[in-house]
Protein backbone atom coordinates (compact mmCIF):
# COMPACT_ATOMS: atom_id res chain seq x y z
CA UNK A 1 0.00 0.00 0.00
CA UNK A 2 1.08 3.20 -0.84
CA UNK A 3 1.77 5.86 2.12
CA UNK A 4 -0.26 8.59 0.31
CA UNK A 5 -3.09 6.55 0.55
CA UNK A 6 -3.23 6.43 4.58
CA UNK A 7 -4.76 9.71 5.48
CA UNK A 8 -5.50 10.17 9.30
CA UNK A 9 -9.09 10.51 10.08
CA UNK A 10 -9.90 13.37 12.21
CA UNK A 11 -13.31 15.09 13.52
CA UNK A 12 -13.94 17.89 10.89
CA UNK A 13 -16.24 20.66 11.08
CA UNK A 14 -18.07 21.09 7.66
CA UNK A 15 -21.33 23.15 7.52
CA UNK A 16 -23.46 22.64 4.71
CA UNK A 17 -25.75 25.35 3.61
CA UNK A 18 -28.57 25.21 2.41
CA UNK A 19 -30.16 27.94 0.35
CA UNK A 20 -33.74 27.78 -1.37
CA UNK A 21 -34.41 30.23 -4.02
CA UNK A 22 -37.19 31.26 -6.56
CA UNK A 23 -35.76 32.20 -10.21
CA UNK A 24 -32.54 32.63 -8.61
CA UNK A 25 -33.30 34.75 -5.92
CA UNK A 26 -32.85 33.85 -2.56
CA UNK A 27 -36.68 32.54 -1.89
CA UNK A 28 -38.65 34.95 0.37
CA UNK A 29 -41.46 33.22 2.02
CA UNK A 30 -44.69 35.47 1.63
CA UNK A 31 -42.92 38.59 1.53
CA UNK A 32 -42.26 38.18 -2.11
CA UNK A 33 -44.41 38.63 -5.07
CA UNK A 34 -42.67 36.09 -7.77
CA UNK A 35 -43.42 36.40 -11.06
CA UNK A 36 -44.59 32.32 -12.81
CA UNK A 37 -43.62 32.11 -16.58
CA UNK A 38 -47.22 31.22 -17.49
CA UNK A 39 -47.94 35.54 -16.61
CA UNK A 40 -49.21 35.00 -13.39
CA UNK A 41 -47.87 35.84 -10.12
CA UNK A 42 -47.26 33.77 -7.07
CA UNK A 43 -46.62 34.28 -3.34
CA UNK A 44 -44.76 31.08 -1.33
CA UNK A 45 -46.00 29.46 1.80
CA UNK A 46 -44.14 26.32 2.23
CA UNK A 47 -41.23 25.10 0.77
CA UNK A 48 -39.65 21.71 2.25
CA UNK A 49 -37.73 18.60 1.86
CA UNK A 50 -36.27 15.31 3.61
CA UNK A 51 -33.02 14.80 2.49
CA UNK A 52 -31.41 10.70 3.61
CA UNK A 53 -27.87 10.10 3.75
CA UNK A 54 -26.43 12.77 3.35
CA UNK A 55 -22.67 12.13 2.43
CA UNK A 56 -19.39 12.88 0.73
CA UNK A 57 -16.86 11.55 -1.67
CA UNK A 58 -13.11 12.31 -1.30
CA UNK A 59 -11.52 13.17 -5.09
CA UNK A 60 -9.97 9.63 -5.72
CA UNK A 61 -13.95 8.39 -5.61
CA UNK A 62 -13.40 5.51 -3.33
CA UNK A 63 -13.93 6.40 -0.10
CA UNK A 64 -17.62 8.10 1.18
CA UNK A 65 -18.08 9.71 4.57
CA UNK A 66 -22.37 9.96 5.65
CA UNK A 67 -22.42 12.81 7.44
CA UNK A 68 -26.50 12.48 8.33
CA UNK A 69 -28.88 10.11 7.90
CA UNK A 70 -31.97 12.41 7.78
CA UNK A 71 -33.10 16.01 7.88
CA UNK A 72 -35.84 18.16 7.19
CA UNK A 73 -35.43 21.71 5.60
CA UNK A 74 -38.10 23.48 5.60
CA UNK A 75 -38.82 27.19 5.08
CA UNK A 76 -42.54 28.47 6.19
CA UNK A 77 -42.30 31.76 7.63
CA UNK A 78 -41.21 35.37 6.41
CA UNK A 79 -38.77 35.69 9.00
CA UNK A 80 -36.61 32.52 7.41
CA UNK A 81 -33.54 33.51 5.74
CA UNK A 82 -33.35 32.04 2.34
CA UNK A 83 -30.59 29.67 3.68
CA UNK A 84 -30.54 26.84 6.33
CA UNK A 85 -26.99 26.45 7.57
CA UNK A 86 -26.14 22.76 9.40
CA UNK A 87 -22.93 22.39 11.24
CA UNK A 88 -21.45 18.42 11.25
CA UNK A 89 -18.99 16.99 13.02
CA UNK A 90 -17.69 14.14 11.65
CA UNK A 91 -14.90 11.85 11.50
CA UNK A 92 -13.01 12.96 7.91
CA UNK A 93 -9.00 12.80 6.81
CA UNK A 94 -8.31 16.22 5.46
CA UNK A 95 -8.00 16.41 1.63
CA UNK A 96 -10.06 16.88 -1.63
CA UNK A 97 -13.44 15.61 -2.38
CA UNK A 98 -15.03 15.84 -5.32
CA UNK A 99 -18.97 14.69 -4.87
CA UNK A 100 -22.06 15.35 -2.21
CA UNK A 101 -24.46 13.16 -2.61
CA UNK A 102 -27.82 12.48 -0.38
CA UNK A 103 -31.30 11.15 -1.33
CA UNK A 104 -34.27 13.45 -2.12
CA UNK A 105 -36.88 12.39 0.23
CA UNK A 106 -36.84 9.73 3.01
CA UNK A 107 -35.05 6.58 2.22
CA UNK A 108 -36.73 3.43 2.22
CA UNK A 109 -35.17 1.82 5.21
CA UNK A 110 -36.83 4.94 7.30
CA UNK A 111 -39.71 5.53 4.94
CA UNK A 112 -40.91 1.78 6.38
CA UNK A 113 -40.39 2.67 9.80
CA UNK A 114 -43.79 3.60 12.14
CA UNK A 115 -42.33 7.54 13.42
CA UNK A 116 -43.86 6.13 17.14
CA UNK A 117 -40.97 4.20 17.08
CA UNK A 118 -39.18 7.85 17.39
CA UNK A 119 -38.99 10.45 19.79
CA UNK A 120 -41.64 13.13 19.64
CA UNK A 121 -39.14 15.43 18.85
CA UNK A 122 -37.29 13.64 15.96
CA UNK A 123 -37.05 14.87 12.39
CA UNK A 124 -39.11 12.05 11.34
CA UNK A 125 -42.09 12.69 14.17
CA UNK A 126 -42.36 16.65 12.48
CA UNK A 127 -45.82 15.45 11.41
CA UNK A 128 -45.05 14.99 7.75
CA UNK A 129 -46.86 11.90 7.37
CA UNK A 130 -49.74 10.42 4.51
CA UNK A 131 -51.71 9.53 7.12
CA UNK A 132 -51.51 7.17 10.59
CA UNK A 133 -50.37 4.05 8.61
CA UNK A 134 -48.70 5.50 5.23
CA UNK A 135 -45.46 7.01 5.95
CA UNK A 136 -43.75 10.36 5.04
CA UNK A 137 -44.46 13.37 2.50
CA UNK A 138 -40.69 13.67 1.13
CA UNK A 139 -41.33 17.50 -0.28
CA UNK A 140 -43.86 20.19 -0.44
CA UNK A 141 -44.45 23.26 -2.08
CA UNK A 142 -47.54 25.03 -1.15
CA UNK A 143 -47.99 28.91 -2.59
CA UNK A 144 -51.07 31.29 -3.39
CA UNK A 145 -51.70 32.34 -6.60
CA UNK A 146 -52.66 35.33 -8.00
CA UNK A 147 -54.76 34.22 -11.47
CA UNK A 148 -56.62 37.16 -12.02
CA UNK A 149 -56.44 40.61 -12.26
CA UNK A 150 -57.74 41.46 -8.66
CA UNK A 151 -54.68 41.98 -6.62
CA UNK A 152 -55.57 38.49 -4.68
CA UNK A 153 -53.55 35.86 -4.06
CA UNK A 154 -56.34 33.10 -3.81
CA UNK A 155 -55.61 30.24 -5.98
CA UNK A 156 -53.82 27.30 -3.44
CA UNK A 157 -50.86 25.57 -4.57
CA UNK A 158 -50.28 22.53 -2.63
CA UNK A 159 -48.04 20.40 -3.78
CA UNK A 160 -47.51 16.93 -1.45
CA UNK A 161 -45.09 14.27 -3.04
CA UNK A 162 -43.10 11.67 -1.39
CA UNK A 163 -42.96 7.51 -2.08
CA UNK A 164 -40.50 4.51 -1.99
CA UNK A 165 -40.70 4.86 -6.03
CA UNK A 166 -40.34 8.50 -6.14
CA UNK A 167 -36.95 8.58 -3.52
CA UNK A 168 -34.33 9.87 -5.79
CA UNK A 169 -30.41 9.72 -5.00
CA UNK A 170 -28.79 13.06 -6.18
CA UNK A 171 -25.26 13.50 -6.57
CA UNK A 172 -23.08 16.52 -6.83
CA UNK A 173 -19.82 17.25 -8.56
CA UNK A 174 -17.71 20.05 -7.32
CA UNK A 175 -14.17 19.87 -6.18
CA UNK A 176 -13.85 21.21 -2.86
CA UNK A 177 -11.66 20.96 0.45
CA UNK A 178 -11.73 19.93 4.04
CA UNK A 179 -8.81 21.31 6.28
CA UNK A 180 -8.28 20.38 9.54
CA UNK A 181 -8.94 22.98 12.10
CA UNK A 182 -10.85 24.79 9.59
CA UNK A 183 -14.69 24.82 9.44
CA UNK A 184 -15.20 23.69 5.74
CA UNK A 185 -18.45 25.64 3.93
CA UNK A 186 -19.73 24.30 1.13
CA UNK A 187 -23.99 25.44 0.19
CA UNK A 188 -26.46 23.27 -2.06
CA UNK A 189 -28.92 25.53 -3.73
CA UNK A 190 -32.45 24.20 -5.02
CA UNK A 191 -34.39 26.77 -7.04
CA UNK A 192 -38.17 26.03 -6.64
CA UNK A 193 -39.51 27.54 -9.71
CA UNK A 194 -37.13 24.88 -11.59
CA UNK A 195 -39.60 22.47 -10.06
CA UNK A 196 -42.60 24.16 -11.49
CA UNK A 197 -40.95 25.26 -14.56
CA UNK A 198 -37.60 24.14 -16.39
CA UNK A 199 -36.07 22.92 -19.26
CA UNK A 200 -39.48 24.20 -21.53
CA UNK A 201 -42.14 22.16 -19.22
CA UNK A 202 -44.01 24.31 -17.62
CA UNK A 203 -46.65 23.37 -14.91
CA UNK A 204 -49.87 25.32 -15.92
CA UNK A 205 -51.03 26.60 -12.45
CA UNK A 206 -54.47 27.90 -14.60
CA UNK A 207 -55.35 24.13 -14.74
CA UNK A 208 -57.51 23.53 -11.48
CA UNK A 209 -56.33 20.33 -12.35
CA UNK A 210 -52.72 20.96 -11.93
CA UNK A 211 -53.12 22.96 -8.64
CA UNK A 212 -52.90 19.75 -6.27
CA UNK A 213 -51.03 16.93 -5.45
CA UNK A 214 -51.87 15.39 -2.21
CA UNK A 215 -51.23 11.56 -2.79
CA UNK A 216 -53.13 11.25 -6.58
CA UNK A 217 -52.40 13.31 -9.27
CA UNK A 218 -49.15 11.18 -9.73
CA UNK A 219 -48.44 12.84 -13.46
CA UNK A 220 -47.98 16.40 -12.02
CA UNK A 221 -46.71 15.43 -8.24
CA UNK A 222 -43.80 13.01 -10.94
CA UNK A 223 -43.05 15.90 -13.17
CA UNK A 224 -42.99 18.87 -10.13
CA UNK A 225 -41.14 15.78 -8.16
CA UNK A 226 -38.37 15.07 -11.38
CA UNK A 227 -37.51 19.11 -12.17
CA UNK A 228 -37.04 19.60 -8.38
CA UNK A 229 -34.70 16.69 -8.40
CA UNK A 230 -32.91 18.19 -11.22
CA UNK A 231 -32.51 21.42 -9.54
CA UNK A 232 -29.94 21.29 -7.40
CA UNK A 233 -26.66 22.07 -6.99
CA UNK A 234 -23.55 22.12 -5.26
CA UNK A 235 -21.46 25.72 -4.68
CA UNK A 236 -18.08 25.75 -2.61
CA UNK A 237 -16.98 29.21 -0.82
CA UNK B 1 -65.09 5.47 47.19
CA UNK B 2 -62.85 8.52 46.45
CA UNK B 3 -59.65 7.33 47.48
CA UNK B 4 -60.27 3.75 45.13
CA UNK B 5 -61.01 6.46 41.94
CA UNK B 6 -57.62 8.09 43.06
CA UNK B 7 -55.95 5.01 42.55
CA UNK B 8 -56.88 3.98 39.74
CA UNK B 9 -55.95 7.30 38.50
CA UNK B 10 -52.18 6.51 39.53
CA UNK B 11 -52.62 2.65 37.90
CA UNK B 12 -53.59 4.99 34.82
CA UNK B 13 -50.95 7.46 34.99
CA UNK B 14 -47.82 4.93 35.93
CA UNK B 15 -49.30 2.56 32.56
CA UNK B 16 -50.17 5.53 30.68
CA UNK B 17 -46.78 5.69 28.63
CA UNK B 18 -45.36 2.36 29.05
CA UNK B 19 -43.98 1.31 25.49
CA UNK B 20 -44.79 -2.42 26.85
CA UNK B 21 -47.93 -1.62 27.20
CA UNK B 22 -48.51 -1.41 23.38
CA UNK B 23 -47.85 2.31 22.99
CA UNK B 24 -49.17 3.55 19.65
CA UNK B 25 -47.16 7.25 20.36
CA UNK B 26 -43.95 8.37 19.98
CA UNK B 27 -41.76 8.61 23.05
CA UNK B 28 -43.22 11.13 25.27
CA UNK B 29 -40.78 14.41 26.05
CA UNK B 30 -39.38 14.87 29.90
CA UNK B 31 -37.26 17.58 29.84
CA UNK B 32 -34.07 16.26 31.56
CA UNK B 33 -34.28 19.07 34.42
CA UNK B 34 -38.08 18.03 35.19
CA UNK B 35 -38.22 13.92 34.97
CA UNK B 36 -41.52 12.59 36.49
CA UNK B 37 -41.93 10.82 39.18
CA UNK B 38 -45.18 9.92 41.15
CA UNK B 39 -44.84 12.67 43.69
CA UNK B 40 -44.48 15.47 41.19
CA UNK B 41 -47.58 14.50 38.99
CA UNK B 42 -49.15 14.30 42.20
CA UNK B 43 -48.30 17.84 43.56
CA UNK B 44 -49.17 18.84 39.93
CA UNK B 45 -52.44 17.53 40.53
CA UNK B 46 -52.97 19.38 43.83
CA UNK B 47 -52.00 22.80 42.31
CA UNK B 48 -54.16 22.14 38.86
CA UNK B 49 -57.37 21.61 41.15
CA UNK B 50 -56.37 24.53 44.05
CA UNK B 51 -58.09 28.01 44.00
CA UNK B 52 -55.29 29.05 45.78
CA UNK B 53 -53.21 29.85 42.53
CA UNK B 54 -55.92 32.76 41.64
CA UNK B 55 -55.83 36.17 43.11
CA UNK B 56 -59.02 35.84 44.80
CA UNK B 57 -58.88 32.27 45.41
CA UNK B 58 -61.94 31.59 43.42
CA UNK B 59 -60.44 29.41 40.43
CA UNK B 60 -58.26 27.16 39.53
CA UNK B 61 -56.82 25.78 36.37
CA UNK B 62 -59.58 23.33 36.62
CA UNK B 63 -61.89 26.01 36.19
CA UNK B 64 -61.14 26.43 32.25
CA UNK B 65 -59.72 22.87 31.87
CA UNK B 66 -62.64 21.28 32.79
CA UNK B 67 -61.70 17.43 33.34
CA UNK B 68 -65.55 16.15 32.21
CA UNK B 69 -65.05 18.93 29.14
CA UNK B 70 -61.52 17.24 27.76
CA UNK B 71 -59.81 19.85 29.34
CA UNK B 72 -61.79 23.14 28.27
CA UNK B 73 -64.75 25.08 29.66
CA UNK B 74 -67.36 25.15 27.19
CA UNK B 75 -67.45 29.04 26.76
CA UNK B 76 -66.53 30.70 23.74
CA UNK B 77 -63.62 32.39 25.46
CA UNK B 78 -62.31 31.64 28.71
CA UNK B 79 -63.48 33.57 32.00
CA UNK B 80 -60.92 34.88 34.54
CA UNK B 81 -61.41 35.98 38.42
CA UNK B 82 -64.51 38.05 38.98
CA UNK B 83 -65.81 37.25 35.30
CA UNK B 84 -63.11 39.08 33.81
CA UNK B 85 -63.50 38.33 30.01
CA UNK B 86 -60.58 36.33 28.26
CA UNK B 87 -60.07 37.08 24.46
CA UNK B 88 -59.41 33.66 23.49
CA UNK B 89 -61.07 29.63 23.41
CA UNK B 90 -59.83 28.04 26.39
CA UNK B 91 -57.62 24.84 24.86
CA UNK B 92 -57.82 21.24 25.57
CA UNK B 93 -55.13 19.33 27.24
CA UNK B 94 -55.25 16.05 26.17
CA UNK B 95 -52.01 14.68 25.11
CA UNK B 96 -50.36 17.87 25.40
CA UNK B 97 -47.40 15.89 26.54
CA UNK B 98 -46.31 15.17 23.32
CA UNK B 99 -46.52 18.47 21.40
CA UNK B 100 -42.69 19.71 21.34
CA UNK B 101 -43.54 22.96 19.23
CA UNK B 102 -44.51 26.40 21.20
CA UNK B 103 -48.07 26.09 22.90
CA UNK B 104 -51.26 28.71 23.27
CA UNK B 105 -52.93 29.45 20.20
CA UNK B 106 -49.99 31.96 19.14
CA UNK B 107 -47.43 29.90 20.06
CA UNK B 108 -46.13 32.55 22.97
CA UNK B 109 -44.65 29.22 25.17
CA UNK B 110 -41.83 27.70 24.55
CA UNK B 111 -42.76 24.56 27.09
CA UNK B 112 -45.50 23.20 29.03
CA UNK B 113 -43.19 24.48 31.94
CA UNK B 114 -43.37 28.09 30.74
CA UNK B 115 -47.22 27.76 29.42
CA UNK B 116 -47.88 26.94 33.63
CA UNK B 117 -46.02 30.21 34.61
CA UNK B 118 -48.43 32.50 32.83
CA UNK B 119 -52.13 32.47 33.74
CA UNK B 120 -51.15 33.04 37.32
CA UNK B 121 -50.50 36.44 36.80
CA UNK B 122 -52.79 37.05 33.63
CA UNK B 123 -55.34 39.66 34.97
CA UNK B 124 -57.95 38.03 32.73
CA UNK B 125 -57.39 34.67 34.24
CA UNK B 126 -55.69 34.20 37.66
CA UNK B 127 -55.49 37.58 38.03
CA UNK B 128 -52.73 37.00 41.15
CA UNK B 129 -49.33 37.71 41.43
CA UNK B 130 -46.08 35.16 41.93
CA UNK B 131 -45.14 36.23 45.32
CA UNK B 132 -48.57 35.90 46.96
CA UNK B 133 -49.12 32.53 45.57
CA UNK B 134 -45.62 31.43 46.53
CA UNK B 135 -46.41 32.83 50.05
CA UNK B 136 -49.88 30.93 50.30
CA UNK B 137 -48.28 27.46 49.44
CA UNK B 138 -45.47 28.31 51.24
CA UNK B 139 -47.46 29.03 54.43
CA UNK B 140 -49.30 25.49 53.65
CA UNK B 141 -47.46 22.70 55.73
CA UNK B 142 -49.29 19.88 53.42
CA UNK B 143 -47.72 21.78 49.63
CA UNK B 144 -44.52 22.24 51.56
CA UNK B 145 -44.57 18.49 52.34
CA UNK B 146 -45.21 17.55 48.83
CA UNK B 147 -42.86 19.94 47.04
CA UNK B 148 -40.17 18.48 49.79
CA UNK B 149 -41.22 15.01 48.15
CA UNK B 150 -41.54 15.55 44.80
CA UNK B 151 -38.28 17.64 43.98
CA UNK B 152 -36.31 17.87 47.55
CA UNK B 153 -36.85 21.45 48.05
CA UNK B 154 -37.06 22.82 51.03
CA UNK B 155 -38.47 26.43 49.20
CA UNK B 156 -41.18 26.42 46.60
CA UNK B 157 -40.84 28.31 43.91
CA UNK B 158 -42.74 29.36 40.97
CA UNK B 159 -40.09 27.22 38.88
CA UNK B 160 -40.92 24.43 40.77
CA UNK B 161 -45.10 25.02 40.38
CA UNK B 162 -44.23 25.21 36.59
CA UNK B 163 -42.64 21.79 37.08
CA UNK B 164 -45.41 20.13 38.86
CA UNK B 165 -48.08 21.60 36.62
CA UNK B 166 -46.17 20.50 33.45
CA UNK B 167 -45.32 16.74 34.93
CA UNK B 168 -49.34 16.68 35.56
CA UNK B 169 -49.94 17.77 32.08
CA UNK B 170 -48.04 15.41 30.54
CA UNK B 171 -49.94 12.42 32.42
CA UNK B 172 -53.00 13.31 30.23
CA UNK B 173 -52.64 10.84 27.81
CA UNK B 174 -55.91 9.75 25.71
CA UNK B 175 -55.11 6.69 23.17
CA UNK B 176 -58.80 4.76 23.59
CA UNK B 177 -60.53 6.71 21.87
CA UNK B 178 -62.83 4.60 19.29
CA UNK B 179 -60.18 5.78 16.51
CA UNK B 180 -57.75 3.91 18.41
CA UNK B 181 -59.56 1.02 18.68
CA UNK B 182 -60.14 1.02 15.61
CA UNK B 183 -56.56 1.31 14.44
CA UNK B 184 -55.82 -1.06 16.73
CA UNK B 185 -58.17 -3.75 15.12
CA UNK B 186 -60.90 -3.78 18.11
CA UNK B 187 -62.98 -1.91 16.60
CA UNK B 188 -65.39 -1.46 13.66
CA UNK B 189 -65.93 2.12 12.12
CA UNK B 190 -70.06 2.72 11.04
CA UNK B 191 -70.42 3.46 7.59
CA UNK B 192 -70.53 6.98 8.10
CA UNK B 193 -67.64 6.83 10.15
CA UNK B 194 -65.61 4.80 7.61
CA UNK B 195 -66.73 7.49 4.99
CA UNK B 196 -65.94 10.41 7.50
CA UNK B 197 -62.52 9.13 7.90
CA UNK B 198 -62.04 8.47 4.23
CA UNK B 199 -62.87 12.23 3.61
CA UNK B 200 -60.73 13.21 6.58
CA UNK B 201 -57.48 11.42 5.27
CA UNK B 202 -58.42 12.37 1.39
CA UNK B 203 -58.88 8.76 0.47
CA UNK B 204 -60.67 9.75 -3.00
CA UNK B 205 -57.36 10.20 -3.82
CA UNK B 206 -56.50 7.07 -4.84
CA UNK B 207 -57.97 6.81 -8.19
CA UNK B 208 -57.64 3.20 -7.64
CA UNK B 209 -59.27 2.72 -3.91
CA UNK B 210 -62.42 2.07 -2.87
CA UNK B 211 -63.24 5.57 -2.50
CA UNK B 212 -61.98 7.20 -5.87
CA UNK B 213 -63.70 10.25 -7.05
CA UNK B 214 -64.89 11.06 -3.40
CA UNK B 215 -64.12 14.46 -2.22
CA UNK B 216 -60.93 14.85 -0.02
CA UNK B 217 -61.90 17.43 2.90
CA UNK B 218 -57.61 18.34 3.58
CA UNK B 219 -58.22 18.15 7.60
CA UNK B 220 -54.98 15.72 8.09
CA UNK B 221 -53.00 17.69 6.21
CA UNK B 222 -52.69 20.36 9.46
CA UNK B 223 -55.01 17.54 12.00
CA UNK B 224 -52.39 15.08 11.65
CA UNK B 225 -52.45 11.68 13.14
CA UNK B 226 -51.81 10.75 16.10
CA UNK B 227 -52.22 13.74 17.89
CA UNK B 228 -54.26 15.59 14.95
CA UNK B 229 -52.48 18.60 15.11
CA UNK B 230 -49.36 19.57 12.93
CA UNK B 231 -48.47 22.02 15.53
CA UNK B 232 -48.22 24.58 13.35
CA UNK B 233 -49.94 27.98 12.49
CA UNK B 234 -52.57 28.64 9.95
CA UNK B 235 -54.79 31.10 8.92
CA UNK B 236 -57.98 28.81 8.12
CA UNK B 237 -59.35 31.71 6.85
CA UNK B 238 -61.83 32.76 9.25
CA UNK B 239 -61.73 36.50 8.69
CA UNK B 240 -61.76 38.46 5.56
CA UNK B 241 -58.77 40.85 5.36
CA UNK B 242 -57.33 42.32 2.23
CA UNK B 243 -54.58 43.96 4.66
CA UNK B 244 -53.06 41.75 6.71
CA UNK B 245 -53.02 43.96 9.26
CA UNK B 246 -56.36 43.94 9.11
CA UNK B 247 -57.09 41.29 11.77
CA UNK B 248 -58.70 42.20 15.07
CA UNK B 249 -56.65 39.50 16.87
CA UNK B 250 -53.20 39.16 15.25
CA UNK B 251 -52.97 36.11 16.58
CA UNK B 252 -49.53 34.03 15.86
CA UNK B 253 -48.47 37.89 14.25
CA UNK B 254 -48.21 39.58 17.83
CA UNK B 255 -45.44 36.73 19.02
CA UNK B 256 -43.65 36.92 15.91
CA UNK B 257 -43.75 40.34 15.20
CA UNK B 258 -44.37 39.29 11.32
CA UNK B 259 -47.29 41.15 9.82
CA UNK B 260 -47.23 37.60 7.46
CA UNK B 261 -48.18 35.77 10.57
CA UNK B 262 -51.29 38.00 11.34
CA UNK B 263 -54.27 36.14 11.29
CA UNK B 264 -52.41 32.42 12.23
CA UNK B 265 -53.14 29.91 14.90
CA UNK B 266 -51.75 27.21 16.48
CA UNK B 267 -53.70 24.22 14.78
CA UNK B 268 -55.49 22.95 17.74
CA UNK B 269 -55.35 18.42 18.31
CA UNK B 270 -58.38 17.20 17.44
CA UNK B 271 -58.62 13.96 20.31
CA UNK B 272 -61.98 14.91 22.51
CA UNK B 273 -62.83 17.57 19.42
CA UNK B 274 -66.43 16.40 20.04
CA UNK B 275 -66.48 17.47 23.78
CA UNK B 276 -64.18 20.84 23.29
CA UNK B 277 -67.35 23.21 21.99
CA UNK B 278 -67.29 26.03 21.00
CA UNK B 279 -64.20 25.94 18.43
CA UNK B 280 -61.79 28.02 16.98
CA UNK B 281 -59.65 30.64 18.74
CA UNK B 282 -62.63 32.86 19.71
CA UNK B 283 -65.22 30.11 19.91
CA UNK B 284 -67.16 31.53 17.11
CA UNK B 285 -68.68 28.17 15.80
CA UNK B 286 -70.78 26.46 18.26
CA UNK B 287 -71.21 23.12 16.70
CA UNK B 288 -68.85 20.33 14.62
CA UNK B 289 -71.05 21.11 11.96
CA UNK B 290 -70.60 24.75 11.50
CA UNK B 291 -66.95 23.91 11.36
CA UNK B 292 -67.38 21.27 9.26
CA UNK B 293 -69.33 23.99 6.97
CA UNK B 294 -67.24 26.85 7.27
CA UNK B 295 -64.50 24.25 5.54
CA UNK B 296 -66.78 22.84 3.23
CA UNK B 297 -67.32 26.72 2.07
CA UNK B 298 -63.58 27.66 1.61
CA UNK B 299 -63.18 30.02 4.61
CA UNK B 300 -62.38 33.79 3.55
CA UNK B 301 -59.47 35.37 1.49
CA UNK B 302 -56.22 36.30 2.23
CA UNK B 303 -53.49 35.97 1.37
CA UNK B 304 -52.02 33.97 3.90
CA UNK B 305 -54.43 31.84 4.01
CA UNK B 306 -53.72 27.91 4.14
CA UNK B 307 -54.35 26.87 0.44
CA UNK B 308 -55.63 23.85 1.61
CA UNK B 309 -58.45 26.05 2.67
CA UNK B 310 -60.57 25.92 -0.16
CA UNK B 311 -63.84 24.98 -0.93
CA UNK B 312 -64.53 20.94 -0.57
CA UNK B 313 -67.87 20.76 -2.22
CA UNK B 314 -69.37 17.81 0.10
CA UNK B 315 -72.69 16.83 0.18
CA UNK B 316 -75.07 16.64 3.43
CA UNK B 317 -74.21 13.34 3.59
CA UNK B 318 -70.39 14.22 3.43
CA UNK B 319 -70.50 16.83 5.72
CA UNK B 320 -72.50 14.55 8.70
CA UNK B 321 -70.30 11.51 8.09
CA UNK B 322 -66.81 14.33 8.74
CA UNK B 323 -68.97 14.85 11.97
CA UNK B 324 -69.42 10.95 12.72
CA UNK B 325 -65.71 11.07 12.25
CA UNK B 326 -64.72 13.46 14.60
CA UNK B 327 -66.78 11.70 17.40
CA UNK B 328 -64.61 8.71 16.95
CA UNK B 329 -62.14 10.63 18.53
CA UNK B 330 -63.75 10.80 22.24
CA UNK B 331 -62.11 9.20 24.37
CA UNK B 332 -64.30 8.30 27.27
CA UNK B 333 -62.20 5.97 29.39
CA UNK B 334 -59.61 9.10 29.59
CA UNK B 335 -62.53 11.77 30.31
CA UNK B 336 -64.08 9.44 33.04
CA UNK B 337 -60.63 8.52 35.04
CA UNK B 338 -59.82 12.49 35.11
CA UNK B 339 -63.43 13.23 36.34
CA UNK B 340 -62.78 11.04 38.49
CA UNK B 341 -59.57 11.86 40.35
CA UNK B 342 -60.89 15.34 39.94
CA UNK B 343 -63.54 14.61 42.68
CA UNK B 344 -60.65 14.05 45.10
CA UNK B 345 -57.93 16.54 44.62
CA UNK B 346 -56.84 16.23 47.61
Amino acid sequence: MDDDDVREVVEQELTVAFRAEYGGEPLRIQSEAYGYPTGDSLKMLLFQYYMSDLAIRDGSGREEYVINEIDLLRWNSANDDGTIERTYKVLLPEGEYGDLSFGLGVKPTLNAIDPNNFPADYVLNENEFWGAQTRYVFAKIEANALLEEDGRFDTGLTYHMGSDSLYTRISLQQPFTVRDGANSRITVVVDVLDALSKNGETLDITDPAKQAVHGGNQAVANGVWKRLSESFRLEVD
Amino acid sequence: MRRLGYILLLCWLSCADDPGSGAEFAAILHPADNPPTEAGIRVGRHLFFDPALSADSTISCASCHRPELAFTDGKKTAVGIGGRPGVRNTLGLTNVGYFHHPLFWDGRAESLEAQALHPIHTPHEMGGSWPEVIRRLSDDPAYVARFRSAFGAATIDSVLVGRALAQFQRSLISRDSKYDRVQRGEARYTPAEQLGHALFFDLGDDAAGPYANLPTAECAHCHTPPHFTNQGYENNGLDEADDLNAFSDPGRGAISQNVYDNGRFRTPGLRNVALTAPYMHDGRFATLEEVVDHYNSGGHYAENRSPNVHPLALDAEQKSALVAFLHTLTDTAFVQAAVTSSEDPR
